[in-house]
């Protein structure tokens, strides 16, 4: 197997693979990882093609394309994910490397279900640090890290998962 | 204060970066390497109103308001000739020259009031501003006044792109703000420079491919020319990240 970049420590084709190829991301959450997971991978097609329509056309691809050819991505952390219906937030912090110097980025990002379909709809960086939400996960419960599998089966499992 | 003023075509103002017209600049992509300047001016200076006019005015943290110059620049290290000057020192384009340089040494980004003290060469420079060069400017009036109205007509024209652009920059970029405020507060002042893509993305110019493989061979060679300058890294890497941004929209099949 091939562990996915966004930390979820799952399979890459049980994680963000399918979301970039084109399924519907179960939560905003997924699909946040899946839009750093494309950004890694370079494969810009999945972040235009899950913007918001009212921002779509704002999207300057070549200076993304230049970002993600730039930067080394070093990790994904979910601070915090809340979904209300159609509306969700993820705020999450990003590390990379740039210009050989090690940064490190949080935003509150912003998103919106259109036909089933969950769409980034905006950004605010470097938000007001928030208090990290901690809750007592039970065994089958929806896993936090927003894969959409029950916590024993994912993050919660006691058997480690095998490598390769 | 000389009020007279001849241009006795020394080529020296034609060193160094070039503020250019919307127009100009794209008229001129397969020429120039394009950027976007943006020229803090703090409140209080006399300026002031000019520059919120044909750019934008910005809101600080401290209730104060910085006004802002944005503008589409031939972004060219201050030691490298136009590219447009040629071996006699003339310019090599003189018919289609960017209204920038018809306009010198008068400068429409000021009010026409102020344009007396705009006469004075750098040093350096080799205009005549004896008894025997002709009258040039009068009771604060510019007395051959075409290309100043010209230049001034064009900048008023296109505010309504600038301030699109500005408001999409301050939405995306909202850490643009520290950096202008930042730079507002040096003695000479400053500037920041952003890029051409963000531009052709935020007026959504209908041909951004046709500008990007005019740019591309013009920013490539800027590359080159400043590869092995280390008091140039600063253009140096605009250039680069330039080229590969103009890179990437040539080739779209759009």
């Amino acid at each position: 197997m091939t562990l996915c970049p966004c930390g979820s420590k799952l399979d890459y084709a049980e994680c963000c693979g399918p979301i970039i190829d084109g399924a519907l991301a179960p939560t905003a959450e997924a699909l946040m990882r899946s839009r750093y997971t494309a950004f890694v991978q370079r494969k810009l097609d999945h972040i235009e093609r899950t913007h918001a329509p009212e921002i779509k056309d704002d999207f300057n691809r070549a200076e993304a394309e230049r970002m993600a050819e730039e930067c080394e991505w070093r990790s994904l952390e979910i601070r915090n994910a809340t979904e209300t219906g159609d509306t969700a937030q993820v705020e999450f912090t990003i590390k990379f490397r740039r210009d050989k110097q090690d940064r490190v980025q949080t935003e509150l990002a912003s998103f919106r279900r259109e036909n089933g379909e969950w769409l980034y709809v905006s950004g605010d960086l470097n938000p007001k640090v928030t208090q990290r939400v901690v809750s007592k996960v039970g065994r089958n419960d929806p896993c936090p890290c927003g894969s959409g599998k029950k916590a024993k089966k994912c993050c919660g499992t006691t058997t480690e998962l095998e490598q390769e | 204060m000389t009020q007279r003023f001849h241009c006795t075509a020394c080529g020296k103002c034609c060193y160094g970066q070039l503020p250019l017209t919307v127009n100009d600049a794209f008229k001129h992509a397969d020429r120039f390497p394009l950027a976007m300047v943006w020229t803090p001016l703090r409140q209080g200076g006399k300026d002031f109103a000019t520059v919120s006019q044909l750019g934008a005015t910005i809101k600080l943290a401290n209730r104060k308001e910085l006004a802002v110059l944005i503008v589409p620049t031939a972004y060219i290290p201050p030691s490298f000739p136009c590219p447009a000057l040629a071996a006699d020192n003339l310019c090599g384009i003189h018919a289609d020259k960017p209204s920038r340089c018809r306009t010198m040494p008068f400068y429409p980004y000021r009010q026409e009031q102020f344009q007396a003290e705009l006469l004075k060469p750098q040093p350096g420079w080799a205009c005549d501003t004896s008894e025997s060069a002709p009258l040039v400017f009068a009771d604060k009036k510019i007395l051959f006044r075409e290309d100043f109205d010209a230049e001034r007509q064009e900048l008023e024209e296109q505010i309504p792109q600038i301030r699109r652009y500005a408001d999409y920059m301050l939405k995306y970029t909202p850490q643009l703000v520290d950096n202008l405020a930042k730079v507002s507060l040096k003695p000479k002042g400053g500037q920041v420079v952003t890029s051409l893509s963000s531009f052709l993305t935020a007026i959504r110019h209908p041909n951004a491919q046709q500008i990007a493989r005019q740019q591309l061979p013009v920013l490539n060679s800027y590359v080159e020319e400043t590869a092995s300058e280390s008091s140039l890294v600063e253009y140096h890497r605009h250039y680069l990240s330039g080229a590969k941004e103009m890179q990437y929209l040539a080739q779209q099949a759009r």
